[in-house]
């Protein structure tokens, strides 16, 4: 699905993504490890808590539109995000990582309404809590997901596993391959604590 | 007295060639040392040792032997010292030795250690004589007994480190592949995050074609027993609308 021309000035982004996780009792080391391995921030780690609702736009076609929206409940004050991400590409072997296409776009906090009045549905919720780290041009997520049992309602919490989601991703012009092979050394160095593999989504649905 | 001669000089000629052999043996060594240190290991160092000491045991073994005159009965004399360079001396000595002068004579025909390390040595045989057994067996067992110790730590360290050793090769799991597919799924599908919900939906839509399924079957049945008193009908048909209010809208 091709993303309507929102933006001619915008170029279209590509994100290069290894998942994989890593088990609650043993973030700690695996914390330790990517401070030592990360670059130096003013707050190690820095913390994140977010509210992600995604919307689903029933078309024509098979797959629905999905708008991902994400809010910072720890800084309420923050612009939401509103985000879109393609399906992802496996590729063959000689791809290291998935990629897919990715536009994300700072909103005001009515997004929700106005995504609702265009005719989009509410699909699921969750609410992610962890730690992001950098390292040059690389990004490593480590969040802990939980499901929102009371719509709306981000207090009562329960955890989808014993398990926090890690991702290591890169945002970059299209065509950058080249990116793929830090990633992959990167991940390397992450083993054997944690495996990040480019993982097919398609395999999961 | 010529007879003498010949046997010393058949004895210097075997002593030069065993002196020679440890010679080489030596030069080898250090040659091995310089040039393969990378690549030299622990049994090739030992086992050069190994054909030194055996060598120099053949040695002393030789000089002991029947067959050799008491060396130490001749005396060796330097007879004209000189401070100039000795061509001959040099190309003997491959080039150690420049000058037979008086910087090097003594050291070469030294029989006698320096009257220092003299000194010291006979400090140290007092020394020796003065301690008796007794004490001697008591400093032993001391010995022993802080070896026995040191042994003692050094293999339960070893234990500890081979234990831990193991536990790093086994190394806990600290990732599974399955929570791994959840948590991704969950993530990029929503898979179990909207299933509270959707649960709740669909349980209420098997409830309602539940109730539609009895509220038909006893209109029908109904309708074939006529006998049947009506009560329970309109009870029924009553019950489902309670039950559900948003069916009617």
């Amino acid at each position: 699905m091709e993303m309507p021309s929102l933006n001619r000035s915008m170029a279209p982004l590509q994100e290069y993504l290894l998942q994989g996780s890593i088990l609650d009792k043993h973030r700690g080391p695996f914390l330790h490890r990517l401070n030592g391995l990360c670059d130096v921030v003013s707050e190690m780690p820095e913390k994140f808590h977010d509210h992600e609702m995604v919307y689903h736009l029933k078309g024509v076609g098979v797959q629905p539109m999905v708008f991902r929206v994400r809010r910072a409940l720890d800084h309420p004050d923050s612009p939401w995000h509103v985000r879109y991400v393609g399906q992802p590409e496996i590729g063959d072997k000689t791809r290291q990582t998935l990629v897919r296409s990715y536009i994300d776009v700072g909103t005001s906090d009515n997004i929700s309404l106005f995504l609702t009045e265009m005719g989009f549905k509410q699909d699921h919720e969750y609410v992610a809590k962890g730690y992001i780290f950098r390292k040059g041009r690389m990004k490593i997520v480590v969040s802990k997901i939980y499901r929102m049992p009371h719509q709306g309602n981000t207090e009562t919490l329960d955890v989808v596993s014993e398990s926090h989601v890690v991702e290591l991703s890169v945002l970059a012009p299209h065509g950058q391959d080249q990116v793929q092979e830090d990633m992959k050394n990167f991940a390397e160095q992450l083993k054997p604590l944690i495996q990040l593999e480019k993982i097919d989504h398609k395999r999961l649905q | 007295m010529q007879k003498e001669e010949k046997i010393q000089e058949t004895t210097l000629e075997s002593l030069f060639q065993r002196v020679q052999e440890i010679k080489n043996t030596i030069i080898s060594f250090l040659l091995k040392l310089e040039q393969e240190y990378e690549t030299l290991n622990w049994p090739t160092v030992l086992d050069n040792f190994a054909l030194l000491s055996s060598q120099i045991s053949m040695l002393t073994r030789l000089i002991k032997s029947d067959r050799i005159p008491q060396l130490r009965g001749y005396v060796l004399l330097p007879l004209s010292l000189s401070p100039e360079r000795d061509a001959e001396l040099e190309k003997v000595t491959e080039g150690r030795v420049m000058a037979f002068n008086h910087e090097v004579v003594p050291d070469y025909l030294r029989t006698k250690p320096d009257p220092e390390v003299d000194d010291k040595m006979m400090q140290f045989q007092t020394r020796a004589n003065q301690t008796t057994p007794e004490m001697l067996q008591k400093q032993i067992t001391t010995l022993n007994k802080i070896s026995m110790n040191m042994i003692e730590i050094i293999n339960s360290k070893r234990v500890e480190w081979e234990g831990e050793m193991n536990q790093r090769s086994s190394q806990p799991t600290t990732s599974s592949l399955s929570d791994t597919n959840a948590v991704i799924a969950a993530i990029s599908f929503g898979k179990n995050l909207k299933s509270s919900r959707r649960q709740d939906s669909t349980g209420q839509g098997q409830h309602s074609s539940d109730h539609k399924s009895q509220h038909s079957s006893s209109q029908s049945g109904g309708s074939v027993h006529i006998n049947k008193p009506p009560s329970t009908v309109k009870t029924n048909i009553k019950s489902a609308p309670n039950a559900h209010p948003y069916n009617r809208h």
